[in-house]
């Protein structure tokens, strides 16, 4: 794993927040962003994430 | 040898455990409510009747900003005392007895709550944890938040003793930071309690119990705001007593500045009263004048978190550098990220900076005609004491608990988990409030769902925010309850090793770079005394003359059932105690 | 005391972000002239709400070309007036006062919004350029059924704002044979007159009258009946002014039981319109 479990786990939390509140400002600029996109956009991003720090195993594994 | 607080002082150990799963009980209710109020506001799932939402939401004010952050601040401050003076308290009797006394108040103010739900028990008190005159609530529950301050009086009573006692012990040696922090602390709240004190008993009471049959509801509105203010920062300082004392710990290295941390709690004893009318903006009967005095005095009140947050950063780089990290922003992947202690006080700090930012909305005296009491304020509300607090305090309580029970924390990884969904939860709960308070959804409503009109929502819809709510609420109620779970397996995890010392390494800069003057907690205690005269006098003095001590012939509206002979009863027995007091 | 460089920037960052945001908010409130909910207003205590000139009968009132007055009353669990009409391109003032606890009064989405305590009186000024349709909700917390408060405020267009209001009053039963009349009161509300025509139908009659109402003042006129013409039965009656209408059913019977007073005394108080009102004048 390129990402220690702690690390993917804050990794996620904080793209969920900046998705959430990304979403929020660019709402004050009118651009509406669906909530069904969020959410698509969300899992894609996220399960990208997940995959790469899983499957990638790189060198420092045990860091 | 291991040397946690346990090992060292066992008796307060017990104390701080029993203090602890007081406020954690008053938690696990709260979230309840919590939840419960999240569903039946969205129309996701209404398991009560909307008028019980209001005892319910009465319930979830006062367990959770009341006993929640309060039992928890009197246990932290303890172990922070007995820690940095390294005595025990002169009398654990007087000690015991306080805490008592703060419980028997959460128990009565609690028993006319809950009440609320019982049909045949002709109490309640649903007036909400700001109990607005004239709306009214059975007498047990005024004399129960009476009984609980008076508590935490002797509790800062019981600190100064030992502080004095410690100090006839080392002549001429600075005030330990810790010990430093709690005594202001409670300098600003004897300052500040004074304020609902004098509502509750000078006319609530009396009012509720039908001795006097009329009220001023600017008046008592205003003193509960001249406490309503500085209370917040008696549910924050434990976190920065936290921020400053645990997290460079935890982060690996120090304290940046003993100096610094210092003034920041001087600031706190001087500028949290004299801001209390900013509550009131939108309040009839007061000046603007006044009004604008307390938009500029709460502006600087700014002032202390912003130096909180160069110090706490500071502190946590430095110990990152400690650790090995470089460069920029390089050196935040050195931080402990795997510990719940260090991961949730670091998150609750950025919601706070946050949260701040809304706080600043509010304070502006033009911006908040549009979020005044809209569901904007409950979103403020969460980022703050909802999360800077109550996640800071969770977060404490991974390091405290072990060093309380000498037990290894259970589920370190679970903790982590906690912690981020909390963040997360929060996120999506406050950011939907936010949103929903923009355009115009109350809060304290059961059903803001209306018949005549439909919110604008500028982006999305209320479905979706509601759904946002829920979500949020959700995690929030799971993640307190995954909190719990891992306190209580800790607490019987006997037979293991805290992998810590209960040692706090001392500051990169400590007190003798400060001058002394700092200590002279008289003196700022004065200068805060006058601040508040200053501020409050006139304003005051112009609500008495405007509308009468005890008002303009302003009757009850119990949201009791009245004529009852419980009230009856806790008369009596309030003139038999007087009387028994002034024999 | 030894403060770090960094901590000094710090320190004169945060001050001069906070004189700038009092600057902003000053400048956003005291400096644009908006004025801010205070204690200009007397206080009101609860129980004289009902004998006080503004709130005994709460209301909107025009004060002013293009300028209103709104006297509105908070108590559990509803507003009154409700709806409250305003036209557009107008200036209104709230006045809102509560007859028990505190609640709220916000224009749902707006920033007009403020605390209504009982014995206070809260004022805010708005400005409606276009019309519109809000939502009023009562924002505090007030008691049991606090979900339930809410108000409706309607901004119609200037030219369908009216301030008129009709009221019509007849006998039930009339005497064949006998006079009867209906009056009808024409209140305008608004500064200017009023000139109009009163429409009056009953059977296939229609009597059409024009009327000049001062303004914020009332008329009175008097349709006569005759019950021959009519004959014996129910007839249906309205009277029309602009958009109101009052209507009412008289019927014509061949015997009135007991003392036929009442015929005589409509024909007594028998007169027409603008002569009447100058006759009670004079008197
Ligand atoms: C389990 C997580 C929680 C959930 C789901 C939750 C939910 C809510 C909701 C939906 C409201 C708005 C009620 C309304 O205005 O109608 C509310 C109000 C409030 N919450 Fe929470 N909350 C949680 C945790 C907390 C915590 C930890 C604190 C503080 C330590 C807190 C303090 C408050 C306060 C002070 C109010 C305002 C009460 C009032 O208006 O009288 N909440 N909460
Ligand atoms: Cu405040
Ligand atoms: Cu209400």
């Amino acid at each position: 794993m390129r990402l220690t479990l702690p690390r993917l786990l804050l990794v996620i939390a904080f793209l969920i927040v900046i998705l959430v509140e990304f979403r929020t400002v660019l709402g004050f600029f009118d651009i509406a962003v669906p909530f069904t996109t969020a959410v698509i956009v969300g899992v894609v991003v996220i399960g990208a994430l997940v995959l790469w720090s899983l499957l990638s195993s790189g060198e420092g594994s045990n860091e | 040898m291991r040397n946690t607080f346990v090992d060292a002082y066992p008796d307060q150990a017990r104390f701080i455990r029993r203090v602890f799963a007081t406020s954690f009980t008053a938690f696990a209710v709260g979230a309840f409510f919590g939840l419960i109020q999240a569903l039946h506001r969205t129309d996701i799932l209404r398991v009560v009747e909307s008028p019980t939402y209001y005892t319910v939401l009465t319930g979830h004010g006062v367990f959770l900003v009341l006993s929640f952050t309060i039992f928890f601040l009197v246990g932290v401050y303890q172990w922070a005392v007995t820690d940095s003076l390294e005595r025990r308290p002169v009398d654990m009797r007087f000690t015991w007895g306080w805490y008592g006394l703060m419980v028997l108040g959460t128990l009565l103010a609690a028993f006319a709550i809950l009440a609320g739900f019982v049909e045949s028990i002709d109490v309640s008190a649903n007036t909400l944890f700001t109990f607005y005159a004239p709306l009214q609530g059975h007498p047990i529950f005024y004399v129960g938040l009476v009984l609980f301050v008076v508590g935490t009086w002797l509790a800062g009573a019981d600190w100064f003793r030992s502080w004095l006692a410690w100090k006839g012990e080392h002549p001429g040696e600075r005030i330990p930071l810790p010990t430093f922090m709690v005594l202001t602390t409670m300098i600003m709240w004897y300052i500040s309690s004074i304020g609902v004190a004098v509502a509750i008993l000078a006319f609530i009471l009396p009012w509720s119990l039908g001795i006097v049959d009329s009220i001023n509801p600017t008046l008592t509105r205003t003193l509960f705001w001249y406490f309503g203010h500085p209370v917040v920062y008696f549910w924050l300082l434990p976190a920065y007593l936290l921020w400053y004392i645990l997290l460079p710990k935890l982060s690996g290295g120090r304290l940046f500045s003993d100096p610094l941390a210092r003034v920041v709690f001087i600031l706190f004893i001087l500028l949290s009263t004299p801001v209390g009318i900013h509550h009131q903006y939108l309040d009839p009967g007061i000046a603007e004048g006044f009004k604008f005095i307390v938009m500029t005095n709460t502006m600087f009140l700014l002032l202390p978190s912003f130096l909180t947050a160069f110090t706490v950063v500071a502190s946590m780089e430095h110990g990152a550098r400690q650790r090995g990290g470089t460069g920029y922003v390089g050196w935040l992947r050195a931080l402990p990220w795997r510990e719940p202690a260090f991961t949730g006080m670091a998150l609750a700090g950025l919601v706070f900076a946050f949260g701040g930012f809304t706080g600043i909305v509010n304070a502006g005296m033009n911006i908040n005609y549009l979020v005044h009491n809209s569901l904007w304020v409950p979103g403020h509300i969460h980022t703050q004491v909802g999360t800077a607090s109550a996640l800071t305090f969770m977060a404490g309580s991974y390091w405290l608990v072990p060093q309380l029970t000498g037990n290894r924390l259970v589920g370190r990884s679970i903790g982590l988990v906690q912690v981020l969904l909390w963040f997360i939860g929060i996120v999506f709960m406050t950011n939907s409030m936010y949103r929903g308070g923009l355009v115009g959804i109350p809060r304290r409503t059961a059903e803001p769902q209306y018949e005549g009109f439909q919110y604008e929502v500028a982006a999305g819809s209320v479905g979706e925010l509601n759904a946002q709510l829920a979500i949020g609420g959700i995690l929030l109620f799971i993640s307190a309850m995954l909190f719990l779970a891992l306190m209580l397996l800790t607490l019987f995890n006997r037979d293991s090793e805290p992998v810590d010392n209960r040692t706090i390494p001392a500051p990169l800069s400590g007190p003798e770079d400060s001058p002394a003057v700092l200590d002279n907690l008289k003196l700022w205690a004065a200068i805060a005394a006058v601040l508040v005269l200053l501020a409050y006098t006139i304003p005051l003095a112009s609500i008495v003359t405007r509308g009468g001590l005890f008002g303009p012939d302003i009757g009850p509206f119990p949201v009791t059932i009245e004529g009852s002979g419980s009230i009856e009863l806790v008369r009596m027995g309030l003139e038999f105690a007087l009387e028994t007091v002034s024999r | 005391m030894r403060i770090h460089t960094y901590e000094k920037l710090w320190l004169v960052a945060a001050l001069v972000l906070i004189v700038g945001f009092i600057a902003t908010i000053t400048y956003g409130s005291v400096g644009l002239g908006i004025s801010m909910i205070d204690d200009s207003e007397e206080t009101l205590s609860p129980d004289e709400i009902n004998d006080d000139e503004r709130f005994g009968e709460p209301r909107v009132e025009q004060v002013g070309e293009n300028e209103y007055e709104a006297y509105v009353v908070a108590q559990t669990f509803i507003f009154q007036p409700d709806p409250i009409e305003v036209p557009a391109n107008s200036r209104v003032t709230f006045y809102v006062t509560s007859r028990d606890v505190i609640h709220g009064f916000a224009v749902v989405g707006t920033n007009t919004n403020t605390m209504v305590i009982p014995g206070e009186v809260s004022t805010l000024t708005v400005e409606f350029d276009e019309p519109d349709e809000y939502g009023i909700v009562c924002n505090e917390y007030c008691g049991d059924f606090h979900h339930t408060m809410e108000g409706q405020l309607t901004v119609v267009p200037e030219a369908e704002f009216d301030m008129t209001e009709l009221e019509a009053e007849a006998d039930d039963e009339v005497e064949l044979g006998d006079e009867t009349t209906v009056t009808a009161t024409v209140e305008n509300g608004a500064l200017n007159d009023l000139e109009t025509t009163a429409t009056f139908e009953i059977g296939d009659q229609t009597v059409e009258e024009d009327v000049t109402v001062a303004g914020q003042d009332t008329e009175e006129l008097a349709f006569t009946v005759d019950s021959t013409e009519l004959g014996e039965g129910d007839h249906d009656w309205t009277v029309t002014v602009d958009d109101h209408e009052e209507s009412g059913t008289l019927t014509v019977v061949e015997d009135l039981e007991g003392e036929d007073e009442t015929g005589a005394d409509t024909d007594g108080a028998n007169g027409t319109d603008e002569d009447a009102e100058a006759g009670d004048t004079d008197a």
